[in-house]
């Protein structure tokens, strides 16, 4: 794989999977339903599952999170954007830890209960994971201190809420893995400038409701 | 002799994911059977409902990053409730599902809490702005 195209790859997807976050996200989160869970499901783990199969590059995802994580810093809707950046870029290790074992062309999950497993796995951990260190986080970069204690008992409704990523996780990660032709066959001279107009996009957008909605 | 036991990912990952949807299937029922159904809000250590406290001290509006919200002021609060050193204690505001987010009285002096049980904090991260509190707790 070439380097250019994996960096090319790195910005292209970070900043798909942090537009979603940021945009689709909070509108999600403003018709009052649970956003963290349905992004991870729906967007967060499809896309870093889909760029493994693309690039066939371990180590992507760290990168994906670091783009899509500074993404999020522009994000006017929540109120400590340093944490939510930070979660962002903890899923993306986590899901490296989680697939380090597999293939990054996903041979070995043949079976369709496979597919479904390591989708419901990954989805709960990536999102428990993330919820744990926002909550960790928000209150030490707001200034109020962590306490412990304060964790301890959210705990069970931070593990309960990882249920709904790990079942919408359990249909999407299977149909992605199921389409198993994934190469980049168009030529570079069309890559490189698609994939720097979207990223632009992307960018933009989310630039774009930062100042409208600080303004 | 037998050959040793391996768990081949064939069967690892099955077990891991029916291990989190256990914990998760487990977690849902522990947090609803904990849930707490009260309308009245204790503050260190004594029961008042929200007419009580909206009775003893007057309303205020404050700006934050979501507009202005009205309610009344944390400090006056805690002043009616009787404490008298504010500035000796930590303050954990506790919402029925079993959030709950501690601050100090830098942070606390600033904020309010509305008729509808929420605490607001203007310039800190939302994640402080406990909702459905059922407690605060001095300590």
């Amino acid at each position: 794989m070439n380097r250019k195209k994996m960096i090319m790859g790195i910005i292209l997807f970070g900043s798909l999977w942090g537009f979603s976050e940021v945009i689709i996200g909070s509108i999600v989160a403003d018709a009052g339903l649970p956003s963290g869970g349905l992004m991870t499901g729906f967007f967060a783990l499809p896309i870093l599952v889909l760029t493994r199969m693309i690039y066939k590059q371990p180590g992507m995802a760290l990168g994906l999170g670091l783009v899509a994580g500074s993404l999020r810093l522009f994000n006017p809707f929540v109120g400590c954007h340093i944490c939510s950046a930070i979660a962002i870029m903890a899923e993306g290790a986590l899901f490296e830890m989680i697939f380090y074992g597999i293939s990054t062309d996903f041979k070995e999950l043949k079976s369709i209960t496979m597919k479904s497993s390591i989708g419901i796995f990954s989805a709960y951990i990536i999102f428990v994971g993330g919820y744990i260190v926002t909550q960790v986080l928000t209150p030490i970069v707001a200034g109020s201190g962590f306490y412990l204690e304060n964790l301890i008992v959210f705990m069970p409704k931070i593990l309960a809420a990882g249920i709904l990523p790990a079942l919408i996780a359990s249909f999407t990660i299977p149909i992605i893995i199921s389409v198993k032709k994934f190469d980049i066959s168009i030529k570079d001279k069309i890559y490189y400038p698609t994939s720097a107009g979207i990223s632009l996009l992307c960018w933009i957008i989310v630039i774009l409701s930062w100042i409208l909605f600080t303004a | 002799m037998r050959p040793p036991m391996t768990l081949g990912k064939e069967k690892l990952i099955p077990i891991l994911a029916m291990v989190v949807l256990l914990i998760g299937t487990f977690s849902a029922i522990f947090v609803n059977a904990t849930l707490v159904d009260k309308n009245t809000i204790t503050i260190n250590g004594n029961e008042y409902s929200i007419e009580q406290i909206f009775s003893i001290t007057e309303s205020k509006e404050i700006e934050t990053d979501e507009g202005k919200k009205s309610g009344i002021s944390l400090e006056d609060l805690m002043i009616q409730s009787g404490i008298s050193c504010l500035t000796c204690y930590k303050y954990t505001f506790k919402a029925k599902d079993g959030y709950q987010q501690t601050v100090d009285f830098d942070t606390l002096k600033s904020g309010i809490l509305t008729k509808y049980n929420r605490v607001y904090f203007p310039n800190t991260a939302h994640a402080l702005w406990v909702r459905d509190v059922i407690e605060i707790e001095v300590k």
